[in-house]
């Protein structure tokens, strides 16, 4: 399977500090990819470089053979290309159902709201039930779960979670797991940051250990690992 | 009896235009997150285009409307020229309450050297007075009272039951986001603007209906504004229209019983008062958006 997503040789930063220092890697060649490593190391600016929240200043973005970087982060959701943003913070004051309005906002989403809709419902029975409420009254668990269900209503090609799981008790860390495997199974590849390892290594078959703004190891399916060697890779030997 | 109803009147007259102006400023706060200071000018602007319009010989009816279009242009061009290039910028709020004085400064000076000192007036919605409770009032003014309810209704109908007012509202919650559900977000600041000078520019030819009109004659009632911004609290818009009529009828009690010459003072006292005791605004959360 050829690669969805191939970032090449990225440099990207805020001001004039530089966070990714020529970064490579592939996703959706081997299934789903997982991002992991210290934080302050770059996962959180190389998904929002991907996104076009950040203009990377140097090197290529490809999606599904087109070159993206440098769009516009809209442009780019017309691509099909979403991402989940970390800390589920959202529209703390808009509703449920105007979340998923907005989610299906884009001319390339419209025509499925209601396919979709339908879809995130199933996915998470909890929101029907709090359809009217604002973000703002939700619990952390169902606030991850508009922020998925909205990049759902986008009609996603590829999906990018940035730290679903931060903060949340790790009975909902699993239900939120199964369901992210059932969106994946869909038809849909992840992209997924993430500090929980168990969780990664559920939902993924690639991983890349980030660090320093550069890919430091690359480990391919099949490839075991174990605790102890990750505990190494992120503190040092 | 004529007391309470000349108070009423004049607080129901003067709430009217404070919350048309407010609006625009919440609304653009709410969204951008900037103060436009040149609010004011955007009142006086669409007084005087409506007037030259009406001076050009179109009718009332066609050169209001049109006026109050023209101006949504003007708001949009002034966004793009000295607001959104600052966008992203650490101390934007303070770079843009400059950008936005020199601008309507500029605006000022250049309705002045085009239209002259001298005053000026344009027609009444509706011509001719009534006495209600012994009150005598003209039909422009309560066309006013009746017309800006109904205007400010429909902006909410607008922002809380369309799309589009559904993406300017999630603009104002979260911009991160709002790009990554593929919003335009330039394009809805533009918008913002532009129904804020739309609105100004409304209040102007409401007011020059029945006071002369000058260059000057939008720092007043942008003072108003801000005022009564401070004291409904910013994070919404029905906040600012709550507010806006209050302080009408504090006003126009406060020159009825003291005099025009204390109104000022007691108008700021209030204001003071509240920053001590709910500096978030009396109908305020301290969070922003459009609700």
């Amino acid at each position: 399977m050829s690669p969805v997503l191939t970032v090449e040789g990225v440099t990207a930063g805020y001001g004039r500090v530089t966070v990714l220092h020529d970064i490579s890697l592939e996703a959706g060649r081997f299934g789903n990819v997982g991002l992991f490593g210290p934080n302050g190391h770059g996962k959180t600016t190389l998904l929002r470089a991907i996104s076009g929240l950040l203009k990377p200043r140097g090197g290529s973005i490809r999606f599904d053979g087109q070159d993206i970087a440098g769009l516009s982060a809209r442009a780019i959701v017309g691509t099909g290309l979403i991402h989940v943003p970390q800390g589920n913070r959202l529209f703390p004051d808009l509703s449920i159902a105007d979340c998923m309005a907005l989610g299906a906002y884009s001319a390339r989403a419209r025509p499925h709201e209601a396919e979709n809709r339908e879809k995130v419902i199933k996915l998470f029975p909890k929101l029907a039930q709090r359809w009217r409420q604002r973000v703002r009254t939700l619990s952390g668990g169902e606030r991850q779960m508009v922020s998925i269900g909205t990049a759902l209503m986008s009609h996603p090609r590829l999906l990018i979670l940035d730290e679903p799981t931060l903060g949340l008790a790790p009975k909902i860390k699993d239900e939120l797991c199964a369901s992210v495997l059932e969106i994946s199974r869909g038809g849909v590849p992840l992209i997924v940051v993430e500090q929980d390892i168990e969780f990664l290594l559920e939902l993924t078959q690639q991983l890349y250990l980030v660090n320093h703004g550069a890919v430091a190891t690359e480990i391919k399916p099949g490839e075991s690992l174990d605790h102890g060697e990750i505990m190494s890779m992120y503190f040092g030997h | 009896m004529s007391a309470l109803a000349e108070i009423l009147f004049g607080g129901l007259f003067q709430g009217s235009l404070y919350a048309m102006m407010a609006v625009g400023l919440a609304l653009v706060w709410t969204t951008i997150g900037v103060f436009n200071f040149s609010h004011g000018v955007f009142m006086m602007l669409g007084a005087y285009i409506a007037w030259q319009l009406v001076e050009l010989g179109l009718p009332a009816a066609v050169a209001f409307p049109v006026a109050v279009v023209v101006m949504a242009g003007v708001g949009w061009i002034l966004q793009a020229s000295v607001v959104r290039p600052l966008i992203g910028r650490p101390n934007i709020v303070l770079v843009v309450v400059i950008t936005t004085l020199a601008a309507g400064s500029l605006i000022e000076n250049g309705a002045l050297t085009i239209w002259g000192p001298r005053s000026k007036q344009i027609p009444a919605l509706i011509d001719g007075n009534t006495t209600i409770g012994g009150v005598g009032v003209s039909l422009h003014q309560i066309a006013i009272i009746v017309i800006t309810p109904l205007i400010l209704a429909a902006l909410w109908v607008f922002l809380n039951r369309t799309r589009l007012g559904l993406a300017l509202r999630a603009v104002a919650q979260n911009e991160d986001a709002s790009h990554l559900v593929g919003l335009n977000v330039t394009a809805l600041y533009g918008l913002a603007f532009a129904i804020a000078a739309s609105l100004a520019g409304l209040a102007g030819i409401f007011m020059g209906g029945y006071r002369f009109m000058s260059p000057v004659m939008g720092s007043d009632p942008l003072l108003k504004a801000l005022i009564v911004v401070v004291f409904g609290g910013i994070s919404s818009i029905s906040g600012p229209i709550f507010a806006a009529y209050l302080i009408g009828f504090f006003e126009a009690a406060c020159s009825y019983y003291f005099g025009l010459y204390w109104t000022p003072a007691l108008l700021f006292g209030v204001l003071i008062l509240t920053l001590m005791v709910r500096p978030e605004g009396i109908f305020s959360s301290r969070s922003r958006g459009l609700a």
